[in-house]
């Protein structure tokens, strides 16, 4: 079978990530702190917008498993300068797994062609096996049958680490909208963003980091989770309770 | 990775940006080059007003960037060159100047400039106003067209001709004439178009129903679309118009059968204007879901024939108020088949019949008559579904009362849940609810 990722990376090891909702005041102190110790991510585009389209399985197997804090998100991310009214309209996608639990994760990501994503929807076409067991564990899901559900659309801060050890982002203007998907063939494509589901009131700050925090961060860290709105499960949770009415649950917890 | 892709974001391995800068300083100018480049972008550079024009309609670029002070001219002339020649006339224009005066702003964007920009300038804002501006030019919106011309009842259809040759238009005319009247001048949309072959026709009055012949130059057989100039062309002509007539016909049928399916709501007081309801509803949810317009009409219409099936069972079944036997619900069961049945030979109808076969099926193989899973029912299906048990659950039915909107998003909120209706229909009806209707344009 033909190789068609043009691109990939893969995280060696779990990952801390944590998540805060905070207003702006906190979000603005903390870019600052960050942007004291590590550099941008992207040097021109600071705002860029990040589309990402989530994946689920007609009985919501993905979700209910992310409510119980362990479950495989699979995802198409797009980046764009402006925001895009539609998905899949670009020449590439990456095509993301993320291992997701509580407070840890990890992640493979394959940049693919487009118009090769419906064949890999319908479980025609494979990607290469990684060493974490991702690629095989969502061929799994995909034999069940999974198409796009939801879309999330941020303008996101990144300050990372040269060597990738830590990363601190920012999103502004989180929405979640809906996707009318019509089928997992190529005719579909590009699909239309539908209406927004939720807006976040704030900003979402996201920690992620491998072995230790530096002090700075230690801080600014505690800093946040003193400050914060609250704290936040995944973008995807948070989408798929809004997608079906059960954001109550969240509010409960 | 490509060396194109590698100089191109993520998620946008299209054709490069392409975009003329009109700078005469070369400090400048390669500074911007090379940020530009360094973003995926094609660049040409014009060292005054004249070479800049000049690359400008070369090139026919995505973008130019302008300096106001050049050597030979200044940049709101060249500006005005450009919006003034309607070869380049769409290619937006940033002006980047170090005059940040508001009058050289206000002069700048008069001159037809999408922005202005003052130097020195930050990467970063400088890209995003490019990607806005970029925006804005690819979604500028066709001009609108004329409304059609009126289309009067008429005793004799009307034809046009036109045909080149002098000759063949004079020969067309004394063949047409027995059965035609000829179209001179005036606004009526014509019946029926004679048209050279190879020819574009030009379409000024014409409308949907008007029926467009080519005269064959040579030795084609005589088909539906074309016809020689000889004894036959009146009548060929006369069938081909009749049978656009009869397409119209069809759709005046539709009317009736719409008709009749909501007269079957009339005597129900649980049903009455149900269909009308239901129809709104999904034309509102196609529309929020960025439906094109023919989607948007085939639910329409498939919203208010869908339950046209009902006609042909007893009505003291369809009627009835308490919990159905097995067997009445078998016989209920076969309304959408009934309904297809009925529609299947009106040819204009044909989009609707996944409607009215389908609209009972739901995404996890549970509905009927078919058991469909998931995608194998159609968007255009899944909206009239979800549409038509929203709009039942808000009047009162002889087995529960009515519920607020907001309780019937709930409730079908959990079927998406169950897998049975599609979550981005009932999340755009969620959002219509929400809003009272007025749900923001996102897009």
């Amino acid at each position: 079978m033909k190789n068609i990722v043009l691109d990939s990376t893969s995280d060696t090891a779990r990952r801390y990530e944590h998540r805060f909702l905070v207003n702006e005041a906190v979000a603005r102190l903390a870019l600052r702190t960050s942007g004291t110790y590590l550099p941008l991510d992207r040097d021109d585009r600071p705002y860029q917008w990040s589309t990402t389209a989530y994946l689920d399985t007609y009985d919501w197997r993905i979700f209910r498993a992310a409510e119980t804090g362990q479950a495989l998100q699979l995802r198409v991310r797009e980046y764009h300068r402006t925001r895009p009214n539609e998905i899949l309209a670009g020449g590439s996608v990456y095509l993301e797994m993320k291992d997701d639990s509580a407070s840890t994760s990890f992640k493979e990501r394959y940049e693919v062609p487009t118009m090769a994503l419906p064949a890999y929807l319908r479980g025609e076409q494979k990607l290469p096996r990684d060493q974490n067991g991702l690629v095989e564990r969502a061929e799994r899901t995909i034999a069940g049958g999974v198409r796009p559900v939801v879309v999330t659309q941020y303008n996101r801060i990144a300050y990372s680490a040269p060597d990738a050890s830590m990363r601190i982002t920012a999103d502004h203007n989180l929405m979640y909208l809906a996707v009318a998907w019509v089928a997992n063939d190529e005719s579909s494509m590009p699909c239309r963003i539908g209406p927004v589901i939720a807006r976040e009131p704030g900003v979402i700050i996201e920690v992620k980091w491998f072995q230790e925090l530096p002090r700075w961060a230690d801080e600014l860290y505690s800093y946040i989770r003193d400050h914060m709105v609250n704290e936040r499960p995944s973008k995807f949770v948070v989408a798929l309770r809004h997608l079906l009415g059960e954001e109550q649950k969240g509010l409960a917890q | 990775m490509n060396d194109l892709a590698a100089t191109l974001p993520p998620g946008s391995r299209t054709t490069p940006t392409s975009v003329v800068i009109v700078e005469d300083d070369p400090a400048s100018a390669d500074v911007l080059q090379r940020r530009l480049q360094a973003n995926g972008m094609k660049v040409a550079v014009g060292r005054d007003g004249g070479e800049g024009l000049a690359l400008v309609r070369e090139i026919v670029p995505d973008l130019v960037l302008l300096d106001v002070m050049l050597p030979d001219t200044d940049g709101y002339d060249v500006c005005l060159r450009i919006k003034s020649d309607g070869a380049v006339a769409h290619i937006p224009v940033i002006f980047l100047s170090a005059r940040g005066e508001v009058v050289d702003k206000v002069r700048g964007l008069s001159c037809g400039a999408a922005d202005y920009v003052t130097k020195p300038w930050n990467a970063a804002e400088l890209l995003a106003r490019i990607d806005a501006v970029l925006l804005q030019a690819r979604n500028a919106r066709a001009p609108r067209l004329e409304p059609q011309a009126a289309r009067p009842q008429r005793a004799r259809p009307l034809a046009q001709i036109a045909l080149k040759d002098e000759a063949r238009r004079v020969a067309a005319e004394k063949l047409l004439a027995p059965r035609f009247d000829i179209a001179r001048d005036g606004s009526n949309a014509v019946d029926l178009l004679l048209v050279d072959d190879g020819a574009t026709p030009d379409r000024g009055r014409t409308d949907e129903s008007t029926a467009v012949l080519v005269i064959a130059k040579g030795s084609e057989s005589p088909s539906t679309e074309f016809a020689r100039l000889d004894g036959d062309l009146a009548r060929h002509a006369e069938l081909l118009v009749r049978e656009m007539r009869l397409v119209r016909d069809m759709g005046a049928a539709a009317d009736v059968l719409i008709t009749l399916a909501t007269s079957l709501e009339a005597h129900d007081r649980f049903l009455m204007g149900h269909s009308q309801r239901v129809a709104a509803r999904a034309v509102f949810i196609a529309g929020l879901l960025g439906l094109d317009q023919a989607a948007v009409g085939t639910i329409r219409l498939g919203a208010l024939l869908r339950d046209v099936g009902n006609a042909q069972l007893p009505p003291p079944i369809v009627h009835k108020a308490g919990e159905l036997t097995p067997h009445e619900r078998e016989a209920i069961e076969r309304h959408p088949l009934l309904g297809e049945e009925l529609l299947r030979h009106v040819s204009p109808l044909a989009a609707i019949l996944p409607i009215v076969r389908w609209h009972h099926e739901r995404l996890d193989g549970g509905g009927y008559p078919d058991g469909l899973h998931a995608e194998k029912i159609p968007l255009e299906v899944r909206i009239v579904s979800v549409a038509d048990q929203f709009e039942a659950l808000l009047v009162d039915r002889p087995d529960r009362a009515a519920v607020s909107e907001q309780d019937a998003v709930r409730i079908l909120q959990g079927a998406v849940g169950r897998g049975e209706l599609d979550p981005a229909v009932v999340a755009a009806l969620a959002a219509q609810v929400r809003t009272g209707g007025s749900v923001e344009a996102e897009q």
